[in-house]
């Protein structure tokens, strides 16, 4: 079944880049970014038009981006790369700037080398390795000031607390909206898949955020009009997905799960739910904002500073208690050192808890699918078996 | 004759493989090559299979079909994956069994077993052929001697010559300039085995060892292979007293033995 918003979600993407082509003629300034530090609210409050940028899965772009960025660079990394040099991505066409966090080294690669062969106006935000003490989250204001300066440059106007204050409650209200919609994936009769879920997370990464923050909120009506039952299907295996990065266009891993019979009931990743979780802005003035997203999940490309109780494998430890997930499937991009780094330890954490992982290291190239399908059917049979025994609960 | 027959048949990258079943003995068996089109692979090794057992023609009563050809098995009454059939097969062999490594034509695995005999974790090589019966392929290409050369041939050396590199492309070239600089073929060869071994031991790292080890796939008939796992685990490495080819074929059979057994009671 697909939900007709579902559909209005897919129809304002497809317009969504002639429309935002429109508003620069008008002289409407567009902000595309990529990492998970930048501050969109900011942007927006400033009238400027935030969009969120990034490719996966297409391996042309992989091969064009590694004429210009190490082949060490993950394959996100470079089909990034190849985003800039093929110029026909709309969104990047049509960003008058490009701002970059440097949570993961690859991405701050990413602006430096882009900025040096396409001279795009960039801007940077510096992230600190260690978000907990003072000085770090002094720094991180700092460099949300700074990059509020810069943008009021561009935008050649001073940030209004007014329009900030709307800004802010706007973006809280979408990640409410977000939260509600993820935690329906838990009803057995849903009507979405994890996959059309991502699919209207990464929505709003292009549509204008009032117009997708209705469209979230028709979709959310639809969606409780349609489920009734909390039972849990019969012989369907629960998932959790999380790892590096899956960007819009990369379904390879996601499609084996499904096509496997799996159930990705949430997702821990910095591409989908997770940016809308643990986020509360005190105030609306740029340190307040700085300060929350400091608070937030920590970017997995940050190193494990607490590391016995690392919020991060906390988090996820909690979702699949609350999920009734079976097993984690942590799926790392080729050359993602940062994620591929912490996969032994957090397997290990996870086994000490009864919660089994697996890990898919993979690219974007289909040469793999096979030996993938291989693991993932696998690990279904481990987790079968245990059903079956009831090893775990 | 009231006999149940149940089959397995793995269909690998290089080889095809099915074993019967009749009353939880093995009765007979079959390894062919793997032809461009696996699901005939399947079906003609499983004919050959039930003709060594007197049944040619016959259907068995139930079919299990593993190996990277399972998607192409319409014949077969369930698929299951080769990671869950060789640890089944592994177990029904020794059931001290904990640790089995797979080296196959073209992956290499390490699954873990608990004392149930199912499978608690595995890993597989990585879109490489190291460690695999590919790798040693090419390397007795370069020697140009038969692959079940190789093993004997390791066993003679007098010394290991250090190999720096299991990828098959580099590991080719590093073989050609050693024999260019004089070394012995079988010092040599010694050296591939323990490379690939270590390599072996490195994969274990994410999913740990425990004894009792065996091994299994075709490159468990190498003995020069054997040798040189059990230097790199520092534990002796256990290969079936029959072919360790079709443990992943037997595997698949002991699971079809299981659902018959299930329906009949």
């Amino acid at each position: 079944m697909t939900l007709s918003t579902l559909e209005k979600i897919r129809n304002a993407v497809k317009q969504r880049p002639g429309i935002l082509e429109s508003e620069k003629n008008n002289g409407k300034i567009v902000v595309g970014w990529f990492g998970y530090f930048i501050p969109e609210e900011i942007i927006h409050a400033l009238g400027m038009i935030p969009v969120r940028l990034g490719r996966g899965g297409d391996e042309r772009l992989v091969e064009l981006g590694a004429r210009y960025i190490s082949s060490q660079n993950c394959a996100f990394i470079r089909a990034s790369m190849g985003m800039f040099a093929d110029d026909s991505d709309p969104y990047l066409r049509n960003a008058d700037v490009v701002a970059f966090d440097n949570a993961c080294m690859q991405i701050f690669r990413l602006g430096e080398v882009s900025k040096y062969y396409f001279k795009k106006k960039t801007l940077f935000i510096g992230v600190p390795r260690n978000p907990y003490s003072i000085a770090s989250q002094t720094y991180f204001r700092n460099e949300f000031e700074n990059f509020t300066r810069n943008l009021e440059l561009l935008a050649h106007k001073k940030l209004d607390p007014l329009d900030l204050a709307d800004s802010v409650d706007l973006f809280q209200n979408i990640r409410d909206v977000t939260k509600e919609i993820v935690q329906s994936l838990l009803v057995s009769n849903f009507p979405l898949s994890w996959k059309e879920v991502t699919e209207v997370i990464h929505a709003g990464y292009y549509l204008d955020k009032r117009n997708y923050l209705s469209l979230l909120q028709e979709l959310l009506r639809e969606i409780e009009s349609s489920t009734k039952s909390t039972a849990q299907k019969p012989q369907e295996i629960r998932i959790i997905l999380s790892g590096s990065v899956v960007a819009p266009g990369d379904h390879k891993i996601v499609d084996l799960i499904e096509q496997m019979k799996g159930t990705i009931v949430r997702d821990d990743l910095w591409s989908g739910l997770n940016p809308s979780l643990q986020m509360h802005i005190e105030h609306p003035s740029v340190s307040s904002i700085a300060d929350a997203y400091l608070s937030r999940i920590p970017h997995y490309t940050l190193p494990c500073i607490e590391k016995d109780d690392d919020f991060r494998f906390e988090h996820l430890k909690s979702t699949v208690l609350e999920t009734r997930a079976q097993g984690v499937i942590y799926h790392t991009i080729r050359y993602c050192d940062s994620a591929t780094f912490k996969t032994t330890g957090l397997k290990n954490r996870l086994r000490n808890v009864g919660i089994p992982m697996l890990e898919i290291h993979t690219e974007y190239s289909d040469s793999d699918v096979e030996a993938i399908r291989t693991r993932v059917e696998a690990f279904f049979e481990i987790l079968k078996m245990q059903n079956e025994s009831g090893v775990r609960a | 004759m009231n006999r149940t027959l149940v089959a397995g048949v793995d269909i690998g990258s290089l080889t095809t493989k099915s074993v019967i079943l009749s009353n939880g003995a093995l009765i007979g068996s079959s390894i062919i090559p793997t032809g461009i089109y696996p699901e005939k692979s399947g079906l003609e090794v499983l004919e050959k299979a039930m003709k060594s057992v007197g049944c040619q023609g016959e259907k068995p009563a139930y079919t299990v079909a593993t190996g990277y050809g399972r998607i192409s098995a319409p014949y077969a009454d369930e698929t299951m994956t080769e990671i869950t059939c060789h640890a089944k097969g592994a177990y029904s062999i020794n059931q001290a069994t904990r640790t089995v490594i797979d080296m196959g034509g073209q992956d290499c695995k390490i699954i873990r077993i608990d004392n149930a005999g199912n499978v608690s974790d595995f890993i597989m090589n990585d879109k490489c052929a190291a460690g695999t019966g590919r790798f040693l392929e090419v390397i007795a290409s370069v020697f140009k001697v038969n692959l079940e050369n190789l093993g004997p041939m390791a066993l003679q050396a007098e010394e290991i010559v250090p190999i720096s590199s299991t990828c098959t492309v580099f590991a080719e070239s590093e073989v050609v300039s050693l024999l260019a600089r004089g070394e012995k073929p079988d010092n040599i060869l010694r050296g591939v085995h323990h490379a690939i071994a270590h390599r072996v031991t490195g994969m274990t790292v994410r999913v740990g060892v425990d004894d009792a080890i065996l091994f299994s796939g075709g490159v468990a008939k190498n003995e020069g292979m054997r040798s040189a796992l059990a230097d790199a685990f520092k534990k002796p490495v256990i290969v079936p007293n029959f072919d360790p080819q079709i443990i992943g074929a037997l595997g698949a059979a002991r699971i079809a033995e299981k659902r018959v057994s299930c329906d009949a009671s």
